[in-house]
Order: C-alpha cells, then structure tokens, then sequence
C-alpha cells in the first residue's frame, strides 16, 4: 500500500486523504490506479470510506490532501460538472419533472448537441437497456427495476469514458439485482468504458469486478482480482470480509521456506502457510475456508498434520453437507462437503481427524 | 503508513483543520451570500425601526431641550439640594425662552406625564414670563403657588436629562416620590399592571379554549382516511386563509344584540326580547373571535404531530389489556404533548400581541396592551410611555419565542 | 374511525358524542365564515334574517349593497351608467381606490418577499449554512413580534426617514410581514428536495446555473408559489401598519373596512367581506392543488 501509485493509470488517487472535522480521517493514504476499461469495485463495509473516496471523484467531496488525476489530468479543482464522468445514484436520482426522454436529452442539452443527434442518442441509449419503449414515461410511471435502467442509460447517453455507479443494485430485490449485475457486466464488455463501483455487497464484487478494492477504516486493505482475493486474502479483515472463513488462533512455533508450524491454544500442531507473519512466536489467526477442510486422509498431501475434532451437528442444505466441529476448543469450526453419492455421512458426537492442504491455512496478523 | 505519525496535518505541513476550514470557506460564504440580501432588508426595515423604538422609550430630549437653564442648575446640585432663587431664576429664564420659542406646552406635557396637572403651570408661567422681575423666587410662586411643590422639581430634574427610565417606570406603574425613590402610583392611577395581567389571563384562556376545541378536531383528522381528512381539513384552512377583518365582521354580525344569534335564542323562546345578551364588545366578544381566529394554529401544529403516530401503539396496549381509555391516557396523549406545547405556545405568542380584534369587539373590558400602545401612539400622543410598554411587551413576547425555538424549533414552524 | 363490534355500550356512547362534538366545533370554525354570505344579499339595512329572507321570497334579498360599493364616493353615482358613470366609477368610487392600492402593494411587497426570500432559502437549506438557527429566527421573526409593535417602530423610523405616508413605505414594511411565509414554506419544501437530484444534472454536465433552472427550480416552484399566495395574503389583509404609517392617498381594502366596522357598520361591509370570503376560497384551491401536485414530484422522488 505504501508504493506510490503509478503514473499510467487512467484514474490515479495520489496519496489521497479526506477529514471531514479535521480531527479524524476518513480516508487515509489512498493510492490507487484504475487502468483504462478496467472493472473496479470498492468494496467494505459502511463507514469504510469507499463512497467518500467515490465523491471525490466525481467532485462532489474535495480532497483534504493529495491529488486525483483522470487520463492524466489534476482534477482536484475542476468543478463536478466538467468533469465528464457518467454517475449511477443509489436512489438514482431521476428528474421527477421530466420524462425519460428529457432525462436522457438533459446532458446531451447542456453540451449544445443538435435535436436529430441526441434524438438518435436517446434511442441508442434506451435500446441498449431495452428500454426503447418509454421515453414518454414519467420515472414515478416505472419500477424500480425500470428506473435502474433509465438512470444506467443517462449516465452512459454522453459517452463518458468514466462511469461510476453507488451501490446501484442496492434497492432492487434479490433476482433483479442478478440479472442486473449481468446486464451492467455486458455492457461494460461492449461499450469498453471504465467503470468504478461501489457495493457493499461481497457477491457483486466478486462476479462483477476485473479488480476489488478491499475498504476498511479509510483504507485499502487488499487490491486484487477476485480469485486471488477469495484464495489468497492478505490480512484477517479481508479473510473474514469475504466469503466464510474458520480462524484458529495460535502461536508460531517454526517458520521457514514458506511453511510455518503453527500450535494451537490446546498445544495441537497444524501446518500454515505463513502471509504477514514473520517470526518465531508471534500470535496469528490460522484461516481455512471451510470447503478446503478435510477428514478423508487420501484427500490430504503426505505428512500434512491433522488434528482431532468432534461433529457437533450436521446441516443439510442441498448442494452441501455442513458440519459443525469443536476443533482445538472452539466450538465453530465448519467444514462443508460436497453432497455427492459416495459422500459419507457424518453424525453428531462422532470423532474424526481433519487436516488440510498448508497452502489453503493462511497464518495471518491476529488482528 | 506515513500518514499515521502526523494524523492531523496535511502533507504540506498546514493543520488539518485550517487546511479544512480554508476548503469550507467559499462554500460558506456562497450560502451566507444567498441569505445575505433578505437578512439586511429584515435588518432595516424591521430591526433598526423596532430598535428605534427603543431607544424612544428610554429618551426624550423634550423638556431638556425647552429648559437648558434648568438643566443646568440641576447639574450643579445634587438632588435634595434647597430650591433657592438660584433654581428659580433659571426657571425664569427658561420660561422666558419657552415664550420665545413656543415650547411652553410641549415642556409642560412633559411634566405632565409625571406629575397630573402640572401643563397649565408652564403655558401660564410663559405667557407671562416677560413681567418676571427678581427676586424670581417670589415672582414665581407669585404667579401660582404650585411651584413650590418639591414633587413637580422633582419631575423636572429627572426630565431634564434626556435619558430616562421614567417611562418604564410608569409603564409598570410605578413612579418616583420627592426624594426620588421607586414607589407604586395611587391606587386609582394603576391601569397598566392591571391591563398586562388581564392580557395574561386572556391570552391563557384563549389558548385553553383553543386546545379544548382543537384536540378533538385534530385527533378526527389524524385519525381518518387521508381523502376524507384532506377535505374535513379545508375547515380548518378556509378561516386561515380568510381575512381577519372578515371573520371580526363576522363575529359582530353574529354576537350583537340585534344579531343572528340573539334573534335565534328569540324566536326559539329562550330568552326575552328584552333579555338579549350582551356577547359583544366586552371580555366576551374578544375571547369568542380570538378563539376562532387562532383556532387553526392550534389544530395544524398538532394535526402534525397526531397524523404520524402509528396506531399499531395503541393496538398494542389494547392488546396488552387496557382499556380505550387507559390505551388513550397512557399512550397516546403522552406521544401528542410535543404537538400541545407547540401549538399552545404560538396561540399564547400570537394572542399576547393581539391588536386587530380585541380593538373592535372588545368593548372597555376586552382592551388588551396592544390596544393601549395604540391609544398613547395616536390619542394621548405620549410616544415613549406608548415604546416603554411596546418594550416590555415585546421582551416577553421575545421570551417566549425563545422557548419555542428552544423547545419546538423555529424550523419545525408549518402552514397548512 | 369505524367502531369495533365489541365496543361497550359506554364506548359507543362516547364515540357518537365525539363525533357530535367534532361537528359543533367545524360548525363554529366554518358558520361565520359562512353566515355573511346571504346576509350580504339583505335588502334590509339589518345584519340578521329578516322574516321574507327566512321565507326565501325573493323581495327579501338584493344587490343593493353590491350597489353601494360601486357608488359609493364616486361624482354623479345617479347618472345613466354608461361609459362615463364607468370611469367615474374607475377613478373616483372609494372601493376602487382602495383596491387599486391594495392590489399595487400586494404585488410589489409580494415580489419583494418571494425573491429575497426564495433566495435566503435556498442557502439556508444549504449543511454548510453558519448561524443558520439564529438568522432563521430573526428571519422569522416579523410574524411573530406583534403587528403593533412593528407598527409603532415603523412610524418612528418612517418619520425620520420620510418613508412615511408613501408606497415605498408601506411596500417595504409589507415585504417584511410577508417574509416569514414565504421562508416557511420554501424552506418546508427544500427540506423534501433530493440532493442527489442537482449533483446528478453535475455529474451529467449542467453547470450551477443550468442545474438551479432546470432542476431545482421545477421542483420547488409550487412551494414557492404557495409561499407568493401566503405574502400576498397578509399585505391584502393587513391594517395596522397602514393605520400607522400610511395617509389617506394609500388606503387599503381592510384600511377601508377597518373605517367601516368602526364608524357606522353597514351590509355593505358584509358585501366587500362575502367578495374577500370568495378570494380566500380561490386562494386556498390554488394552495391545495399546488400542494397535491409538490407531493406528488416528492413521492416520486421518495422511491
């Protein structure tokens, strides 16, 4: 996080920092650069300043410190409406007072462009989200689902190379906001722009997004395409943010060559692989995903060490299989299997050994 | 991670906060630039005249410009000094000047205002002032012995100063004796305490009766369908809308004794044609139109607050085994009290003040401390008693306003 | 409102003298309002029913008040009315005079009071406003300072500096009555107002000026007209202060009535009042329907 962002991004935070009461800061050292028809979402939770760091830049909040550049421009002082950048509300903030049409005529008005252009602009604009329809419409005439659509084509009726969007899916209901996320997805694909995306919505930024930018606290915590998020989250935060996680606090005992022997509070051995972690008796937090848990011993390398765990209860829930364990005395350890044919079935009370690949145990800070 | 050494400090070394201020300070300005315009207008033409106003309650050059001899005797001796023939050879000479300059009456009336009857002294003294020879002394109570009464040199002396609290003072009824101390006036004389309790005791009763009426109606409006309230609500906003004079004349019309209603309480044989009530132009009358004309600002503040209130509450403690009228005392009228001291203290603020209707159909009785600010502005034409009590109705009117900005909130004001 | 089939017989009891209750008190709020209308068609010189009006014959009614108010103060109110007695009429019938003042004051007050305080509005609605609480008191404050009080301020200030007695003078302190409505109900408005909607029209490229026109604008304009309506009102219907400051050349509507009522009560104030009653009515639709239309581009807006 420390390395100074590039210069050849096309939307590029330098050192960014923003307080809103001058005591506190909202965002601390930002640096961040979004290459050119990128896909990046910001992700966290509320209060992460992911949304404050999407004002600044739109130009809606200034930067208290350092510089946001756009196609290699300083835009700290340019003014929100000169920017050029399309932006897709939360509410969605459709013109009450006018109907789709003049929604959609309005940035195309303010720039001075011709009627037969922006005629012909509107149209392309509303086919593209199969909307063509209702241009007639008053927004209060549509639902929600509708509106999302309306207020995706204004922001991308001018052109602008730049879109970003606030939690756009936000309102809609669980369905809609798949097919949406498809729809956007597409769209991006086939118009090229760039696009900057705020959710707080793990799902949308994994399936959605060529990069996530973990927030927490003002902070990246992790920058990286989802797979390597999900697999190789670089700290406790982003471990437990994204997807579930079973944590088993320990102790470092041997650390070398990547491998690192970690022992448990009940003074059982696991392997790790060790990620900001560096000495010998240093606290961490062991991660495993609990679909990398093992109980068969041919699923497990040789010389893996395994640990003692007793089923608590066991879950059905279609696809998968989901155990409960007591593992080295915490009593929330989950563990899913596939819900295959040859699939052994587990019942509360039994005992069995666990173990796992080492790559797939993350040493990380105890947080 | 350099940021985290200096948190409040921006990277070229500023303070955080200047640097956040400096950022905030054109926005600042933007909006204070929009407000700016109307603020200053409000400024002068409302607040430099009310300020005015006060000043004019506590200064009136009057007599001390008619009299400087005078006024400067005075400055010489200290008060309780003996009235000698000093006093009243500056007396000559000032009565001399008022002769010249025709400002004998208007010194007089000055005096007047303190000490009864005193105006004829000073118009007769001047007339004849040029036949003054010395020793002044005995010319001038030659002339009429009540210039010997310590009590008018002691009106004098206190108005020879053009600052003076004397109005207040007689504004609460109050006045100074010979040696100048604060003493109440004859018991005869006292109409101002008397006329500001009496505007006190009305503008309460007022503002009972207006909660009286208003709770039901408004608890009918919150409680009914929004179509149906929507249309019962143009009841109460037709009156708003109408013009005061209009719902007075009405109320006249109505209340007098040749009017709808006695004719009404006639014919159906309930009372004589010679025991036709008096409903108007006294007590009465005032608080009957009163009451009407601020009904509606009674009803919307707690319209407001009632429609809001889920009845899911009361559903529930009548779930819970209360009865409807445990359900109403416990739960709902406790969630409706923000709506009654809203509502309750702008009809008391606005009925304090009340000009228009107590003047018309308030009789002799039904005069309130409006009415009497009026009477000294246009008829006795004593303008600084009429800006001292304007002063001191105003600082009451300025403290409850206070408190409703304290516990409503000027922002939460609505029409309609 | 509806009773439950439960209800005890007390319950019931209560709930139809409640209703009977809430009738008497719309009764008492509407019937004066009411009452004048047909006593102003009196063809008597009374202001109670007379016994042929109660029989609805139609001797007992007349314009003959209406009349009054056309003749009244103007030179040959006797002569043939034709182009002549209707100029006559237009420059010197006194209720004419008194409208033609009260409508010049009401509107330039009014334009007055709803451009400076749309204006204060819109940055007093802005989060970065300072002292907004303390300047919205004073802002508000002429409706609350009682009308003598300002009257009595008025006249002193007026005679020094030699507003009294003219337009001018009466238009500004008019203005001034009027401001706090029209903040009220701005302000009532902005609060509604989505803020996402004018940094959408930035993000989409309108520059503040187009921003404020195109958009805000439309959206607050039935608030502002409501306020418009309530500052016009209060000029029309404001005596004190031109009792105070104004001579007879400047004499109102309620400035007339206000004569009227004091010296010798006729029906004809019951006509001018029965017209006002009337302006009221139209006023109050407009209000409402403005009202219903704001709601309805809020409600969207809501979603």
């Amino acid at each position: 996080m420390t390395t100074a962002a590039t210069d050849d991004g096309f939307v590029v935070f330098d050192r960014v920092q923003k307080s809103y009461d001058g005591e506190t800061l909202v965002v601390k050292d930002l640096n961040l650069s979004i290459g050119k028809g990128e896909f990046l979402t910001m992700l966290g939770p509320s209060g992460s300043g992911k949304t404050t760091c999407l004002m600044m830049l739109a130009g809606f909040e200034t930067a208290t410190n350092g510089e946001i550049r756009l196609d290699g421009r300083n835009i700290n002082m340019v003014p929100p409406h000169k920017r050029g950048i399309g932006m897709v509300f939360q509410n969605y903030a459709l013109f009450p007072h006018m109907t789709v049409g003049e929604n959609l005529s309005f940035p195309l008005e303010v720039r001075g462009m011709g009627r037969s252009e922006r005629e012909a602009k509107i149209a392309r604009a509303l086919d593209m989200v199969q909307m063509g329809a209702f241009a007639n419409r008053r927004p209060a005439q549509l639902s929600g689902g509708q509106q999302q659509r309306i207020a995706l084509a204004r922001a991308l009726v001018f052109d602008p190379a730049l879109v970003l969007m606030d939690e756009p899916l936000g309102a809609l209901d669980k369905q809609l906001r798949e097919h949406m996320q498809f729809e956007i997805k597409r769209l991006h694909e086939s118009l090229g722009i760039t696009v900057v995306y705020v959710t707080h919505d793990q799902g949308e930024a994994l399936t959605m997004s060529d990069r996530v930018a973990v927030f927490n606290d003002g902070r990246i915590q992790q920058l990286a395409p989802p797979d390597e998020l999900y697999e190789r989250p670089q700290n406790s935060f982003v471990a437990q943010f994204i997807g579930e996680n079973n944590k088993l606090p320990g102790t470092i005992e041997e650390i070398h060559e990547g491998r690192a022997l970690v022992r448990l509070a009940n003074g059982e051995l696991i392997d790790a692989t060790p990620v900001n972690i560096q000495a010998r008796g240093q606290q961490t937090l062991v991660s495993i995903r609990p679909e990398r848990v093992e109980f068969k011993p041919e699923m497990m390398p040789p010389g893996a060490h395994t640990i003692d765990a007793e089923v608590l209860e066991v879950i059905y829930m279609g696809d998968i299989l989901r155990a409960r364990l007591r593992v080295a005395g915490s009593d929330d350890f989950v563990m899913k299997m596939r819900n295959t044919l040859g699939q052994t079935r587990l019942s509360g009370g039994t005992r069995i050994r666990i173990g796992w690949h080492p790559q797939d145990a993350r040493a990380l800070d105890p947080m | 991670m350099t940021d985290a050494a200096a948190p409040l400090s921006t990277a070229d070394g500023r303070p955080l906060k200047a640097a956040l201020a400096a950022s905030q300070t054109r926005a600042r300005r933007r909006a204070l630039a929009l407000v700016a315009p109307l603020f200053l207008f409000v400024l002068i033409t409302f607040v430099v005249p009310i300020g005015q106003m006060l000043f004019q309650s506590v200064y009136n050059p009057t007599f001390a410009d008619a009299a400087p001899a005078l006024r400067q005797w005075f400055d010489d001796n200290p008060p309780g000094a003996a009235i000698d023939e000093s006093a009243f050879a500056a007396l000559a000479a000032d009565l001399k000047q008022m002769r010249a300059e025709r400002t004998a009456g208007a010194a007089g009336t000055r005096i007047n205002y303190d000490v009864a009857g005193t105006r004829s002294l000073f118009t007769a003294a001047a007339r004849r002032a040029d036949s003054l020879e010395p020793p002044y002394r005995e010319a001038i109570l030659d002339l009429d012995a009540g210039w010997g009464d310590p009590l008018l040199w002691r009106a004098m002396r206190s108005a020879s100063s053009p600052i003076t609290a004397d109005f207040y003072l007689a504004a609460l009824d109050l006045t100074r004796d010979q040696t100048g101390a604060i003493v109440q006036v004859d018991e005869k004389q006292r109409v101002y305490k008397l006329l500001f309790g009496r505007t006190l005791m009305l503008s309460a009763l007022i503002t009972f009766t207006c909660l009286l009426l208003a709770f039901p109606i408004a608890h009918l409006l919150a409680t009914l369908p929004l179509a149906k309230s929507n249309l019962l609500m143009i009841l109460v906003l037709l009156p708003f809308w109408t013009s005061l004079l209009v719902r007075t004349t009405s109320w006249i019309v109505l209340l007098q004794q040749q009017g709808v209603i006695n004719n009404a309480l006639v014919a159906l044989g309930i009372v004589g044609a010679d025991g036709r009530i008096q409903m108007i132009y006294n007590q009465m009358g005032t608080i009957i139109a009163m009451t009407h004309i601020l009904l509606p600002f009674m009803v919307l503040p707690l319209y407001s607050v009632m429609r809001p209130i889920p009845p899911s509450y009361v559903r529930a403690a009548r779930s819970l085994g209360a009865t409807s009228w445990t359900a109403f005392r416990r739960i709902y009228l406790p969630q409706t009290l923000p709506g009654i001291g809203a509502g309750a203290l702008l009809v008391f603020i606005l009925a304090v003040g009340y000009y228009i209707t107590p003047a018309l159909v308030g009789g002799a009785d039904g005069q309130l401390i409006s009415n009497l600010i009026a009477f000294h502005m246009q008829k006795s034409l004593n303008w600084s008693l009429a800006a001292a009590l304007a002063g001191l109705l105003l600082g009451g009117v300025l403290i409850l306003y206070w408190l409703y900005d304290k516990l409503v909130g000027i922002d939460n004001l609505k029409l309609g | 409102m509806a009773l439950p089939a439960y209800a005890s017989p007390l319950e019931k009891l209560w709930h139809y003298t409640y209703l009977v209750i809430c009738a008497l008190i719309f009764l008492f709020l509407i019937s004066p309002i009411l009452i004048i209308m047909p006593l102003s068609f009196n063809a008597e010189p009374y202001f109670t029913f007379t016994e042929k009006m109660m029989a609805l014959d139609p001797e007992g009614y007349s314009l003959r008040w209406y009349d009054s108010l056309l003749t009244f103060g103007m030179q040959a109110p006797d002569a043939p009315r034709d182009a002549a007695w209707w100029g006559d009429f237009w420059r010197n019938a006194q209720w004419m005079q008194v409208t033609k003042n009260s409508i010049i004051i009401g509107f330039f007050s009014t334009l007055l009071a709803t451009v400076l305080g749309t204006l204060a509005a819109l940055g007093l609605s802005r989060p970065e406003m300072p002292f907004r609480r303390a300047i919205m008191a004073v802002l508000i404050s002429p409706m609350i300072v009682p009308i003598i009080i300002t009257a009595t301020g008025l006249f002193f200030f007026y005679s020094k500096t030699g507003l009294a007695n003219s337009y001018p003078g009466i238009i500004l302190a008019h203005a001034t009555l009027g401001i706090p409505f029209v903040i009220i109900t701005v302000t009532a408005t902005l609060v509604g107002f989505d803020q996402s909607l004018s940094r959408a029209a930035a993000s989409l490229g309108a520059n503040p000026r187009t921003t404020f026109f195109k958009v805000i604008m439309p959206l607050i304009l039935p608030g502002v007209i409501s306020g418009a309506l309530f500052a016009f009102v209060t000029s029309f219907d404001e005596v004190v202060v031109v009792l105070f400051v104004a001579d007879h050349s400047q004499q109102t509507i309620p400035r007339q009535m206000w004569n009227g009522i004091r010296e010798q009560i006729s029906p004809a104030i019951l006509a001018v009042a029965t017209i006002l009653v009337v302006i009221s009515i139209a006023l109050l639709t407009t209000v409402e329907l403005l009202r219903r239309r704001s709601d309805r581009l809020r409600g969207i807006s809501a979603r």
